[in-house]
């Protein structure tokens, strides 16, 4: 990626007195798409964003781009500062942020995995495409892989740089009626167990062959990691962000100190721990380590300046880029694991259904985060602590707060999950959820 | 631009592909918003770049790029060119594009007044104005006044002669209130939810919505929502407003009826569809009533234009006939697996940066010869709902849960109370199979959906959904968790 620091001094000349906040994201990526036991898509895209925010008495302006020759420059910042002369006071505008000393991240950045090769994700993707075809399977998903970069930087000194890789293997597999699916995201190609997904996407879609009609209706359920992470990461959005708390909005209003949800839950935003990401927030200001809740009880929300102010606390420099329509957001949550492994938890269930994954999850009353969505690529009934048949997909109508209020365990072994953000999450057994009708396959 | 453009045709024809392209676009993106008496967003984005698409050896390779020089557009063919390559490593056959006669041609989306235009102080001032009549009950917590402008330039030049120059001009707005009480939210809009209501035009879209008219209106429901008794739970006749039936045939027609997600291509991320390919003329999805066209050239329509992405020319087609599945969303490479010569031309691209993908077309339920009145005076005992709160389909496009903002009752033929968190279930076909009623001409609108996600990049896309009320009979409604 070429350096954009040129183009920052420029812009900082271009805005003259007027406080002036730049962001610059810049991404390589690449993509192979598999379907039908063939590559369906295969795609590269390389871009470079610039944002700039302008801010001068209580007004402001904010203009985006991806040219910066100085023609470009000038003639965007010209552009902003002329919305910026025509804009009423904003009483409720902060300054810009003043720089603070930011911890070092963890290194997520492996230049290797950064410049996989479209013969490399070929390969991988034909890997799997030949066993299915073998067993009389269809294979579909994705190996993707590339760089990002953000830099926030302001004129009044801050500055702030963040690079990582990624790479993900997502893997979806048909059997006849049957379909199966694993995913992995890592910063890192070597940590990605391509083989371990393909078998398990394969041995769940042969395994979810014929299902049965299930009766809706309330039961136990086993949460694989992903489909758990799917739902805490809305109540997390809904609930654990500054603004909707402000705004009285959040189930947590009013109950911070009081133990809410399950004793087993515990669950933490850092950046530094088992959903590693940067250390500073869209503001350019430090991340902190947030207890969201701990032992089922609820500890704190996150904060950006703004909502920080107005709730008359500290920033938890969780801001996402301003203005921001949705206030803050953590972005690296973790739930603490348990003791037991995904096997612990189907032996210790007597009766009730195991979820590979969710689909099309929908939050439908904030207050209670009652939420909708359909199980999807792997739905099992359990009977007597083992896996007993396969079931039809089944839609849930069930608030969040009392299915993390009825965890009965939490399993030992979690997963990075890239949902809002990032979560890691193990998977873990609730009891009484709702689903509230089944549909045809 | 064509220049620049036409280094990517050069190179493809050097190395002697199937077929290429190169779509160079300038998008600029206008947002204005205030929340609660602040701004909460004012942005002016402009981007612009290319996206070059090989068909080599009979395997794709795509790549794009945003330095908009000669050497980088050559570089960036070459790179999609060796993508292709890889691709050609995992295929079962070729792939073979429909045929389609090279255009030389310019469109631009009819418009009155360019919202780019209007002084960026006269949107801020609406959109205050409105938030403060929306923020007038002290229970109202939340106030949202926003509007979108979209314009995006595209030059696409193709190895097969085409050279077609496009300007699509998009304008949106809406309002919502948002009343909390004793730790319970209710929300109210208009014209419609989410990302509010879109069309292809200008400013005068905007004036047309009459916001302030609504704004008093918007906040007293929302408050009258906190009191409202709760929908209740059963199997009752339903009729749905336009604006929620836009979400409803989006969902449970548009999606199921793109042809790549048929055929399994879309499996690996929004899934795929119950209305597979041998159904196709027999299938009976809805009531002999229903009837929905497809159509890029609507007046209006956010996927209205001369061409799609793969240059072919705008379309009107049913995808359902007097109930009968009778077509799909296709593309010049999947239409002949249906057996079409020629694609519909719903293929589209989101921006620059990305390969044009199979998407809904403007999708619109025709209209009946009946009325609101009409449809409520043969109901004895039903709810009514307008405007979308939540969504959900399973992946073949089957199980649906809507919620909406409001609901009355239906009693003997009468519109009665007003209920709150009205929501709905159903089965696709079962459901439109029951619809017994529709408005006529009269009460047909446009309503627009700006944030289609689907594929992998995810892609946006914006599409209409025109409608009218429409009844249906016996459903699952006030499903409770």
């Amino acid at each position: 990626m070429n350096k954009p620091d040129s183009a920052i001094e420029k812009i900082f000349r271009l805005a003259g007195r007027v406080q002036c906040e730049v962001t610059v994201g810049s991404r390589d990526s690449a993509l192979t798409r598999f379907a039908d036991n063939v590559i369906s898509q295969n795609v590269s895209s390389s871009s470079r964003d610039f944002s700039v925010r302008l801010l001068d008495g209580g007004r402001s302006a904010k203009v985006s781009f991806n040219q910066a020759d100085d023609a470009s420059l000038k003639r965007a910042i010209s552009s902003g500062l002329e919305i910026l002369k025509k804009q009423k006071k904003d009483p409720e505008l902060l300054p810009l942020a003043k720089p603070r000393p930011l911890q070092a991240g963890k290194d997520l950045y492996d230049r290797a995995t950064a410049e996989l090769t479209p013969v490399f994700r070929a390969e991988k993707a034909a890997e799997l495409a030949r066993a299915c075809v073998k067993a009389g399977q269809t294979a579909c998903g994705t190996v993707d892989n590339g760089c990002s970069e953000l830099l926030i930087a302001n004129n009044l000194g801050l500055f702030a740089r963040w690079r990582e890789s990624f790479v993900t293997h997502s893997v979806t597999v048909t059997d006849h009626d049957g379909s199966g699916w694993a995913e992995q995201t890592s910063h890192d190609a070597e940590g990605i167990d391509f083989g371990r997904l393909n078998e398990t996407a394969r041995a769940k879609a042969a395994a979810s062959r014929r299902p049965r009609d299930p009766k809706p209706g309330r039961y136990t359920v086993v949460l694989e990691p992903q489909a758990a992470a799917d739902l805490l990461s809305y109540m997390n959005a809904y609930s654990f962000g500054g603004q909707f708390y402000n705004e009285g909005r959040s189930f947590v209003c009013g109950k911070l100190g009081k133990r809410v949800l399950s004793p087993l839950l515990t669950l933490e935003d850092d950046f530094l721990g088992a959903a590693p990401g940067m250390p500073f927030d869209f503001e350019g200001q430090p991340r902190s380590k947030v207890t969201l809740v701990e032992n089922g009880v609820l500890k704190a929300v996150v904060h950006d300046r703004r909502t920080a102010k107005k709730a008359k606390t500290p920033p938890t420099g969780h801001a996402l880029p301003q203005p921001s329509y949705f206030g803050p957001l953590a972005i690296n949550l973790a739930v603490k694991p348990g003791k037991d492994s995904l096997q612990d938890l189907i032996k210790g269930t007597e009766r009730g259904i195991l979820v590979t994954q969710f689909h099309y999850t929908n939050l439908l009353k904030p207050e209670t985060m009652e939420m909708t969505g359909m199980t999807r690529n792997g739905t099992f009934m359990i009977e007597n602590g083992r896996v007993a048949f396969p079931i039809k997909n089944m839609r849930f109508t069930q608030s969040m707060v009392e299915a993390f209020a009825s965890i009965e365990a939490i399993g030992s072994e979690a997963e990075l999950v890239p949902v809002w953000g990032n979560v890691s999450c193990p998977p873990m057994r609730l009891s009484g959820f709702n689903f509230s009708s089944v549909t045809r396959f | 631009m064509f220049k620049l453009a036409s280094k990517a045709i050069e190179v493809a024809d050097k190395y002697k592909v199937d077929f290429g392209d190169i779509r160079v676009v300038e998008q600029r993106a206008q947002a204005l918003a205030v929340k609660t008496g602040e701004i909460s967003a004012l942005t002016d984005e402009t981007t612009i770049g290319y996206g070059v698409r090989v068909l080599y050896k009979g395997a794709w390779g795509f790549a794009s790029g945003s330095e908009m020089t000669e050497r980088a557009v050559k570089e960036t063919t070459l790179k999609a060119i060796a993508i292709a390559k890889a691709s050609g490593l995992l295929m079962r056959g070729k792939v073979r594009l429909a045929h389609e006669p090279a255009y030389t041609d310019i469109w631009q989306t009819p418009f009155q007044k360019d919202p780019f235009a209007v002084p960026v102080q006269e949107k801020l001032d609406l959109l205050l104005s409105l938030d403060r009549t929306l923020r007038a009950d002290r229970k109202i917590k939340v106030s949202e006044a926003e509007m979108e402008f979209i314009r995006e330039h595209q030059w696409h030049l193709t190895t097969e002669g085409s050279r077609i120059e496009q300007v699509l001009l998009n304008s949106g707005a809406s309002i919502s209130a948002t009343a909390v009480e004793n730790g319970e939210s209710q929300l109210r809009g208009y014209p419609s939810s989410h990302s509010g209501q879109m069309l292809g035009g200008g400013w005068e879209i905007i004036e047309a919505m009459h916001l302030a008219d609504h704004a008093e209106r918007v906040r007293d429901e929302a408050v009258a929502l906190l009191k409202a008794p709760v929908c209740p739970s059963g199997v009752k006749d339903l009729i749905i407003s336009g604006n929620q039936l836009a979400l409803q045939i989006h969902e449970s027609v548009g999606h199921a009826s793109e042809l790549d997600r048929v055929l399994g291509y879309e499996e690996s991320y929004a899934g795929s569809s119950f209305a597979t390919t041998e159904k196709l003329g027999k299938f009976r999805y809805g009531s002999p009533l229903v009837n929905l066209v497809a159509d890029a050239t609507l007046p209006g329509g956010l996927a209205t234009a001369g061409y799609d992405d793969d240059g072919v020319k705008a379309q009107r087609w049913y995808i359902v006939k007097d109930g009968v599945l009778s077509g799909y969303m296709t593309n010049r490479e999947f239409c002949g697996r249906v057996g079409q010569e020629r694609s519909r031309g719903c293929s589209r691209a989101d921006g620059y940066s990305n390969i044009p993908i199979t998407r809904i077309c403007n999708l619109s339920l025709m209209p009946g010869n009946s009325s609101t009145e009409e449809l409520v005076s043969g109901i004895k005992d039903g709810i009514m709902m307008e405007n979308n709160t939540s969504w959900s389909i399973d992946q073949k496009r089957l199980n649906f849960q809507f919620g909406c903002e409001i609901g009355w009752e239906i009693k003997n033929g009468k519109k009665g109370r007003m209920v709150k968190n009205p929501r709905y279930q159903g089965i696709t076909p079962e459901f439109w199979g029951s619809c017994d009623g529709i408005a006529g001409p009269q009460e047909w609108r446009l309503w627009g959906v700006s944030n289609c996600g689907k594929g992998q990049p995810g892609q946006r896309a914006m599409m209409c959904h025109a409608s009218s009320p429409a009844r249906f009979r016996k459903v699952r409604v006030g499903v409770k968790g």
